[in-house]
């Protein structure tokens, strides 16, 4: 048993934030006051309310303009590092979901150090809720997977953006969508595909749609291995 | 917290990792998960009450207080096959959302308040309010003398939720009313 991975393909995504309004409907999270800030990308960041945020970004590849949208997420690594640094304060305060691999924050985590769990993350996704000291991401919808359903962001996907299942079946996808892209576009490549349960298909180079959308380089540990801290992403993945 | 106090704490975690197996049992993962929300809630299909898509929606409620859990998309319904846009996706605050207006609010012309009135107040209003609208901009004729009987005093923008009788009956009203300023709120 592989567990459970999202295929997240986006070079169909038209940023309409249909996952992340489902996520939050499906939750049950409140709204986040915000202001304008000249660009879609709304609420700006990513809160202990917001667990899916579509990132927009705008870059200029060979005098092109490309608008890129990234539906930001927790990945839940293979091997979390925010679960490791959780446990070495409070085992149990995050924990790893044996049948689908989901990386879960409980309501323990408010005693745990927020700052720990949310620097020891690759991807800087953890959250604070400032009022009860609890951490929150993504729960791969647990509750939603559990009864066979998919999760509310991949259920409501009106793109085909969104994709989810058994890991092997979603790394098949996603290999096979990616040579499709490759034709047009070689340097096309799945970020930390080997590290994470989220397959993102960049057709650009990943930092042009977001600094963390792959690791950052110091925070990863390597895979099935003893933490190697400051080692260049590159070498722990393999790449 | 510094980088090395960091590191440190990530070895200790490995450390826990290495020798006490995972430290913790997995299977309480699973217990962590609450009793599952949609649970005995009864479901309806519906069609969502936005745009002209008319994607189909289903409404999940609890029989008891006969409130809404959840709305998604129907994963039956030819239109969505389950999906929904964020609009849609959003649906579900339509009806479970405690800053939803609920009854009749008036604002005075040249007034900066909202006053709350019945609707027993309100529609006759409004009925009188067309029919005056109309009456004052009705022509029988037009500058080449050919009967029109039209007002132009009136437009009308909507509505894309209607069904077909819905629409029916909408066109109905408004061109026994002599309106000719028809138009779909989907195209603006």
């Amino acid at each position: 048993m592989n567990g459970k991975t999202f295929f997240i393909d986006q070079t169909r995504c038209t940023a309409c934030r249909g996952c992340q309004a489902a996520c939050k409907q499906w939750k049950n999270n409140g709204y986040t006051e915000t202001s304008n800030t000249g660009s879609y990308q709304n609420p700006p960041d990513l809160n202990a309310q917001t667990f899916k945020l579509v990132r927009f970004n705008e870059v200029e590849v060979d005098g092109v303009l490309k608008w890129l949208f990234f539906p930001e997420q927790c990945r839940h690594c293979l091997v979390p590092s925010c679960k490791m640094a959780a446990d070495a304060q409070l085992p149990g305060a995050i924990l790893q979901d044996e049948a689908t691999g989901a990386v879960l924050y409980t309501e323990k985590t408010a005693k745990v150090d927020y700052r720990m769990v949310r620097e020891a993350c690759p991807y800087d996704i953890p959250r604070l809720d400032a009022a009860t000291g609890r951490i929150y991401k993504c729960n791969m919808c647990i509750d939603r997977v559990q009864q066979g359903m998919q999760p509310a962001c991949v259920q409501t996907c009106p793109t085909d953006t969104m994709h989810f299942g058994d890991r092997d079946t979603m790394m098949r996808l996603a290999l096979q969508r990616l040579q499709e892209v490759q034709q047009r576009t070689p340097t096309a490549l799945l970020a930390d595909s080997e590290a994470v349960r989220v397959l993102y298909l960049c057709e650009q180079p990943p930092q042009y749609y977001h600094g963390y959308m792959v690791a950052d380089s110091g925070r990863v540990f390597k895979h099935n291995g003893p933490l190697v801290a400051g080692v260049s992403r590159r070498k722990v993945l393999g790449l | 917290m510094k980088r090395r106090t960091f590191i440190q704490a990530m070895v200790a975690g490995g450390a826990v990792s290495a020798f006490g197996g995972l430290g913790i049992n997995l299977s309480r993962a699973a217990q962590q998960t609450e009793a599952f929300k949609l649970d005995k809630a009864t479901i309806t299909t519906s069609i969502c009450c936005y745009c002209a898509v008319g994607c189909g929606i289903l409404v999940w409620s609890n029989p008891q207080t006969k409130r809404a859990i959840n709305i998604e998309g129907d994963p039956d319904h030819p239109t969505n096959g389950g999906t929904l846009c964020p609009k849609g996706a959003s649906m579900w605050q339509t009806t479970e959302n405690p800053r939803r207006v609920t009854s009749v609010l008036y604002r005075a012309p040249g007034s900066s308040q909202w006053e709350e009135k019945s609707w027993d107040w309100a529609l006759p209003r409004i009925a009188q309010k067309i029919k005056d609208t109309r009456d004052k901009g009705f022509e029988t004729k037009n500058a080449k003398g050919q009967t029109v009987n039209r007002t132009t005093a009136i437009a009308s923008v909507g509505s894309a939720a209607l069904d077909t009788e819905e629409g029916w009956l909408y066109q109905a009203i408004l061109r026994s009313l002599g309106m000719v300023y028809i138009e779909s709120h989907a195209r603006i």
